[in-house]
């Protein structure tokens, strides 16, 4: 008997003030004893949705509105708040990505152990702490750490001590909710290495939900994809990779590449997850489906089973289990045939741009902090020299804290060094960037603009589309208000975003994540910049986009005659865009280079290790994989 | 220069445009109208409206006409009777109300206006000369006691009237919402938008007032309903102690009539009552409407 059992299983919302909608639709699967599920999709899949109503956690106005839940045979759809107390923590526990933050601030890391060991366990006294020692043994945590405070420690150790509070009273299920989002890559894989050798050794269930397929596929069994509230594919974890059935699995995977090989091809899929509160006809994934038959648009695939895996397709169905229309149907590829963007060797090898335009002279900075009386001091850059040419691209990769935006901010004239010079290359011959004040540096501005990390923060909800492309326009070229309009419909013609009548009048919670960051990218060519500072442009969008605003600001570059700083964690997408890598750690530079040399020979024992931190699901599969 | 792009883009062109469906959030009116209490609280609040705007065709007599028996019982001539020097009570009642929403309405917008510019700059500027010299004003007239010396502006001025108590009031309820503006301004002023719009060229008091102002409309408008409240009650007051517009009728004005004249010891309970309850029937609907403002900046405390 398997240890999770969901039986049909449907979700839905009913706000008050928009329609109601099916956030998971008719879900089935099961997880056994020891067994790690991985639960794939972007966002506004379901995904979390499930995962909630597996842990009877969905607070109004969702609810579970069929189905059933089963664990370890005993059917949890719909017992009470009392009767579920039993089973959490002792029997399922969870870490979400915000775990971290659920630590009382207040309370030592040991009493809010004790809390939960005594509450759940009949340890008392020494016994718990001796179980606290041993659970951040587990986890890897220095044993000096049990008594500091949640403020003391950095996020990665509370993520961790978040997983240790979680399986403290040995739970047999534990659900994991993108544990390691928003984490660095580093600390990323720490955990969930550490999450693996502990999942082994004890040997509890685990659904481990993510929008990073990457991550999941080293890690689990068995591998759910989720799309539009439904399961779409279910595959073991080694045959996925090997023969993905469902067109979105492939367009998932085909967001990894190895940043080392000749030619790296990364794929995108284009578009959105459907409205779930409107009827969908026929495949839900059909709109962005590359492989769809004229079936895919009137009829609802079924979930249905082909050898060990379950895939809801019509073609891979056709493809696989063969059928009336089976000779129209192209064979099975392992690709998604959608869009792609392709940097090869030779490309890369190429240098590009020539004239200097900024250059950073032995620049130091470090910021002081005032608590109480005590002044502490950080060393965020120290001594960093480099020098970004017109029309090139340079990528600053590095972990957080490693001072990439600190050196972005400082060129940008956001921050002023505190020692050093960074000499801006100007129509106005050389002049020093610290310099600039007021309405120079707005002058300044308009040769430098910034992208920024997270577009939902950076567009104003309170504007249009028309507004804030407008803006630059106006201040920076004295245009006329209308003179300005059609500006901005020419910019969002460079960005894609067509026609654009449709977006002038859009506010930013009308567009998808990847179209905000369009915009963005828009305003700042708004202003004619010979540099852009773009400051993890894609690292907040989901996966299966990335690759799509990496092509636009390939073919800026080679369109547009502007320059790029990309500042990444990301070897893969610095590979993709850039021409030369500086590679920063605890702020100094410790490689630089052409981009294909860094990657293929690093010569810093840093970089080999964020090399391989990387996400991979190709590598790791080859065994390449060093743990 | 070459690239290695060699993007088939193929039918993403198409897929970008479609799925803009836009994503329906309700619209703040909307969401203030579904709160129970604030719908009682804008319904109270349109009648009292419209008594301010039809009173000469409610009111059954001039307000200021006095040719009347005194002390009339009520009746179907006077439904309210009439005071000791002759006038029609519920004439004054309708008429009063005018006063009322106008000082509420011009007291609250002057105190909005100060407030936003005061708290907004200082907020912006934080830690700066320009934000330490507003701060100190705004504590200064947080701590200087409101009423007292709204009493001693207006009894020593010369002319008395409606734009000198809206004046007083204004300039005297701004305080508390500007350290309130300013608070929130400096949670917003760091946001990535703010900075775009530096890097978009935008000059300090278009980001101040035309990015991030319309972030905090809620707050401005919730600012707004109490200081509009708070005006209300002060002119009340004023009228009260006898430091009103002598020429007009207002609610305050009547009771200051009523307590001159002992109504209260006479058992004249209508001549105090009815001015007292218009007074606080129309503030509570303010609150109430302030309530549903509330659901709109913070989501919260909507029960969806």
């Amino acid at each position: 008997m398997a240890l999770l059992e969901v039986q049909d299983l449907w979700v839905r919302y009913e706000p008050k003030m928009h329609r109601p909608l099916a956030a998971v639709q008719g879900v089935s699967f099961t997880i056994d004893e020891g067994q790690f599920v991985g639960l794939i999709g972007e966002s506004g899949s379901g995904k979390t949705s499930l995962g909630m109503a597996v842990l009877r956690l969905l607070e109004k106005p969702g609810r579970i509105s069929g189905g059933s839940i089963r664990f370890d045979g005993t059917d949890i759809t719909h017992l009470t708040e009392d009767e579920l107390r039993a089973f959490r923590w002792r029997d399922i526990a969870t870490v979400f990505q915000s775990s971290m933050n659920a630590l009382n601030p207040v309370a030592n890391i040991e009493a809010q152990f004790r809390d939960a060991l005594e509450e759940h366990t009949d340890l008392r006294g020494r016994a718990v702490t001796e179980r606290v020692r041993e659970l951040f043994d587990m986890v890897m945590i220095d044993h000096k750490f049990i008594r500091a405070y949640p403020h003391e420690l950095s996020g990665g150790m509370k993520q961790r001590v978040s997983l240790a509070l979680a399986l403290a009273a040995r739970p047999r299920l534990v659900l994991l909710d993108e544990p390691t989002t928003g984490l660095d890559v580093m600390v990323q894989r720490s955990i969930l290495d550490n999450l693996r050798r502990l999942q082994r050794e004890q040997r509890f269930g685990v659904l481990l939900v993510s929008h990073d397929i990457g991550t999941v596929l080293e890690l689990s069994d068995k591998i759910l994809v989720m799309y539009a509230g439904k399961i779409v594919e279910e595959h073991t974890a080694e045959s996925l990779l090997d023969s993905p059935l469902h067109p979105y699995t492939k367009g998932l995977l085909g967001s990894y590449a190895d940043p080392r090989a000749e030619a790296v091809r990364i794929t995108y899929i284009p578009g959105r997850p459907p409205d779930l509160s409107r009827p969908i006809r026929g495949c839900s994934f059909a709109p962005r489906c590359p492989e769809r038959i004229d079936r895919c648009l009137t009829d609802d695939p079924p979930l249905v089973s082909i050898d060990q895996a379950r895939v809801a397709c019509h073609v891979a169905v056709l493809q696989r289990l063969g059928g009336e229309d089976a000779h129209a149907v192209p064979p099975p590829t392992t690709t998604f045939a959608g869009p792609q963007f392709v940097k090869t060797a030779e490309d890369a090898s190429t240098r590009r741009g020539s004239d200097t335009l900024i250059e950073v002279r032995n620049v130091s900075k470090r910021f002081r902090r005032r608590r109480g009386l005590r002044v502490t001091t950080v060393d965020a850059v120290i001594d960093v020299s480099l020098t970004l040419r017109k029309r090139a691209v340079t990528a600053l990769v590095g972990q957080s804290g490693s001072g990439k935006t600190t050196i972005a901010r400082m060129i940008t004239g956001i921050e002023r060094p505190t020692s050093g010079k960074i000499i801006f290359h100007g129509p106005a011959g050389e002049r020093d960037i610290a310099r600039y004040r007021g309405r120079s540096l707005r002058g300044y501005r308009r040769h430098a603009q910034y992208v920024f990390q997270d577009p939902y923060a950076s567009l104003n909800p309170t504007k249009t589309v028309d507004y804030i492309l407008s803006r630059p326009c106006r201040n920076y070229h004295g245009m006329s208000g209308r003179q300005a309009r059609a500006k901005a419909a020419e910019l969002l013609e460079t960005v894609a975003l067509t026609p654009p009548e449709r977006f002038l009048n859009r506010y930013p919670h009308e567009l998808s994540g990847g179209q905000r960051q369009r915009v963005v990218i828009a305003r700042a060519l708004a202003a004619e910049p010979d540099l852009i500072v773009a400051d993890e442009p894609v690292s907040s969008l989901d996966v299966s986009i990335r690759a799509e605003i990496l092509e636009l600001l390939n073919k800026l570059v080679h369109d547009r005659d502007v320059g790029i700083l990309y500042i990444t964690h990301d070897l893969l997408s610095a590979r993709m865009l850039a021409d030369e890598i500086i590679v920063l750690n605890g702020g100094r530079i410790v490689e630089h280079g052409p981009a294909l040399d860094v990657i293929r020979n690093p010569t810093d024992a840093y970089t080999r290790q964020l090399l391989d931190a990387m996400p991979n699901p190709f590598t790791a599969a080859r065994g390449g994989h060093t743990r | 220069m070459t690239t290695g792009t060699t993007a088939t883009r193929g039918d993403g062109d198409t897929a970008t445009v479609e799925g803009v469906e836009p994503v329906e959030s309700p619209r703040w009116y909307a969401i203030v109208w579904r709160s129970g209490k604030a719908r009682v609280g804008i319904v109270i609040l349109a009648v009292y409206v419209l008594v301010a705007v039809f009173a000469p065709l409610i009111a059954p007599y001039d307000p200021t006409r006095s040719d009347f028996d005194q002390l009339l019982e009520p009746s179907a001539d006077h439904w309210l009777g009439t005071n000791t020097t002759g006038n029609d009570i519920f004439s004054q009642l309708i008429y009063g109300t005018r006063v009322s929403l106008l000082v509420g309405l011009l007291g609250g917008l002057l105190s909005t206006a100060i407030a936003l510019v005061v708290g907004l700059i200082a907020g912006y500027t934080e830690g700066t000369l320009i934000d330490e010299v507003l701060s100190f004003v705004t504590n200064l007239a947080i701590v200087v006691p409101a009423l007292p010396l709204m009493i001693v502006l207006v009894s020593y001025s010369e002319v008395r009237g409606l734009p000198l108590i809206v004046f007083v009031i204004g300039i005297i309820s701004w305080a508390g919402h500007a350290r309130a503006k300013r608070s929130q301004i400096i949670t917003l002023r760091n946001r990535d938008f703010v900075t775009a719009a530096k890097f978009a060229g935008d000059s300090m008091w278009r980001i101040v007032f035309r990015e991030i102002m319309p972030n905090m409309i809620s707050l401005v408008a919730a600012g707004f309903v109490g200081a509009a409240t708070g005006a209300i009650g002060a002119e009340a007051g004023l009228s009260f102690l006898g430091l009103g517009d002598p020429g007009s009728v207002s609610w305050g004005t009547m009771l200051y009539q009523a307590q001159l004249q002992g109504a209260e010891a006479q058992g004249l309970w209508l001549w105090l009552l009815a001015p007292g309850l218009a007074l606080s029937i129309l503030i509570t609907a303010l609150v109430f409407i302030n309530f549903g403002i509330d659901l709109v900046g913070n989501p919260h405390l909507r029960d969806d």
